[in-house]
């Protein structure tokens, strides 16, 4: 896959499809995961302590509901609908980019090296690094939010509402995988900002939470247009509940969760490989 | 005593060579400050009072929350853990001053620095941007600063407490964030426990995590004033006293069966 290769600045690798880089992935991952849990209580503390963190935000918003019927002008139900599937996309890009989460410290110490010297893209490399088996608690956590919601408002799963799940959980996943990259990526710049990506990280996970309806028009515009986070579940949920958008915005902009995803993943990539060709190691 | 506030006055100049991660933290926290504030505000579009708390009420102790977090930093602080880990706490427990007054010592310096360089300019983006109120000259800000202390210092005691886990278990990391999360709902930091089921706030009221984030906060807000001010601040020092108890109680049993790592 000439693709995968390109976006790591690397030597020149074996020409490899498609099929071969998914198993040198769980080859790679799956080391790292069975070493993970060899330690099995430091593992079950881990997967109840993510699965907590989430929750912390779902209890906020079974706390308002104590006071109000609807937020914005969504139940309880409703919200719950975005939550679980804020969260559990959140959940499996963390995991899948926690290659990424700590990678700040390879630019840091130089060891970034090793990995432009080995026969495969730095980006598949550092993707296959690691696993967050882990976060399994959080995102088996949103699931079933993300169940109950939908038995609770009783959706008709019609081919083209069950398309949409798939679809929206898939793009949602990306657009916040992109978010790790790009965050991973700006360490060729400098380590010391790294925390601002936790705006669109966190801070995405935390406000696609809640329904786009809660922002001020310029912040609703901007996480439309600028940086595509009402994608990630905002309007795929109006499709799937059948509202229209109340901004006005025409109805098919309700399906383009898949272009703002392919949007982000280009604008990851972008940086990754302006990064990468920007690294010069460190001294001494 | 001297040489605690030498201790303290190097955490917080520690703190000064990391100038652009506190300006990227200081950035973050206001974006977060604003938007806990807009779901504030869709939750006060419903009604004019929740729990006694009116939207200003309620803004004002969002911001408060978020602009303490980190002086009370309840995530993410494993400083001791990383020693015992590592082995190094061998060399901090045999030097000639007490153990935990050291790292409090250290704690409340970092607490400094963030109060100046961060506390204080999310409260300055909070009244520009929402209009917050101020607490009251001098007396309001005396108090607000007074439990806010407290509020550190009994937060240290339960974050130590957390890292001392670290001589016994290889956990203390597993254990550290299940403790966190809980503290983040418990403490008042998500939302204001009175806003929880009349039972389950009285039992989070009674628990020393309210000491950290809610009575520091409801002081800025300004909803305790007088006698039940200083009950609060009562509850906050025995708290204090309590955690910290607790701490050398684990010091001195740890250092009993201390097992070196590292050789």
């Amino acid at each position: 896959m000439d693709g995968l290769d390109a976006v790591g600045v690397g030597p020149p690798t074996l020409g490899r499809s498609l099929p071969e880089y998914v198993a040198l992935y769980w080859r790679l991952v799956g080391a790292r995961a069975r070493s993970q849990l060899q330690y099995k209580v430091s593992f079950a503390l881990l997967v109840i302590g993510s699965a907590l963190n989430l929750l912390v935000d779902l209890g906020e918003i079974l706390v308002f509901f104590r006071f109000i019927r609807s937020l914005a002008g969504w139940s309880l139900p409703e919200v719950a609908l975005l939550y679980g599937f804020s969260s559990s996309s959140f959940a499996i890009a963390e995991a899948l980019a926690m290659g990424f989460d700590q990678f700040h410290r390879n630019v840091v110490h130089g060891t970034f090296d090793r990995t432009l010297v080995r026969p495969l893209g730095a980006f598949f490399q550092t993707f296959a690094s690691d696993l967050g088996v882990r976060r399994v608690g959080r995102v088996g956590q949103g699931l079933l939010v993300l169940g109950i919601a939908a038995a609770w408002l009783g959706v008709d799963w019609t081919p083209d509402r069950a398309a949409m799940l798939v679809v929206t959980l898939a793009s949602g996943t990306t657009i916040f995988f992109s978010f790790f990259v790009i965050g991973a990526a700006s360490s060729f710049w400098t380590v010391q900002a790294n925390e601002v990506v936790n705006i669109f990280t966190h801070g995405g996970s935390f406000i696609t939470a809640y329904p786009a309806d809660v922002l001020t028009s310029w912040l609703r515009r901007f996480v439309t247009f600028v940086v595509p986070l009402a994608f990630i579940n905002y309007y795929p949920t109006l499709y799937i509940l059948g509202r229209s958008d109340p901004l006005g915005l025409p109805d098919w902009v309700r399906l383009l969760s898949p272009v703002a995803a392919i949007a982000m993943v280009l604008a990851a990539r972008t940086v990754w490989s302006l990064g990468v060709r920007r690294y010069q190691s460190t001294g001494s | 005593m001297r040489l605690y506030v030498e201790v303290a006055k190097r955490a917080f100049q520690r703190q000064l060579a990391y100038r652009t991660a506190n300006l990227a933290g200081l950035v973050t926290n206001a974006v977060f400050g604003y938007l806990r504030a807009l779901i504030i505000l869709a939750l006060f579009e419903a009604r004019g009072d929740v729990a006694g708390y009116d939207v200003t009420g309620a803004l004002s102790y969002t911001w408060a929350t978020q602009a303490t977090i980190m002086c009370i930093a309840l995530w993410g602080w494993y400083d001791v853990e990383e020693t015992i880990r590592s082995g190094d706490v061998v060399s901090d427990l045999a030097r000639p001053f007490s153990y935990l007054g050291y790292w409090l010592a250290r704690d409340l310096g970092r607490a400094a620095y963030f109060f100046v360089m961060r506390c204080l300019p999310l409260v300055a983006v909070a009244v520009s941007t929402f209009g917050i109120p101020l607490p009251s000259f001098p007396l309001g800000w005396l108090a607000w600063i007074g439990t806010l202390l407290l509020a550190t210092v009994a937060s240290f005691g339960f974050r130590m407490l957390v890292n001392l886990t670290a001589f016994w278990t290889a956990d203390a990391r597993g254990l550290g964030n299940i403790a966190m999360a809980l503290v983040t709902f418990l403490s008042g930091f998500i939302v204001p426990l009175p806003f929880l089921p009349p039972l389950v706030r009285d039992v989070c009221l009674a628990l020393p995590f309210a000491a950290m984030v809610q009575t520091p906060s409801d002081v800025f807000v300004g909803k305790l004033a007088g006698a039940s001010l200083l009950a609060a601040a009562g509850l906050q020092l025995a708290w204090c006293v309590a955690l910290l108890a607790a701490c050398q109680l684990v010091v001195a049993a740890a250092t009993r069966r201390v097992f070196v790592q590292g050789g």
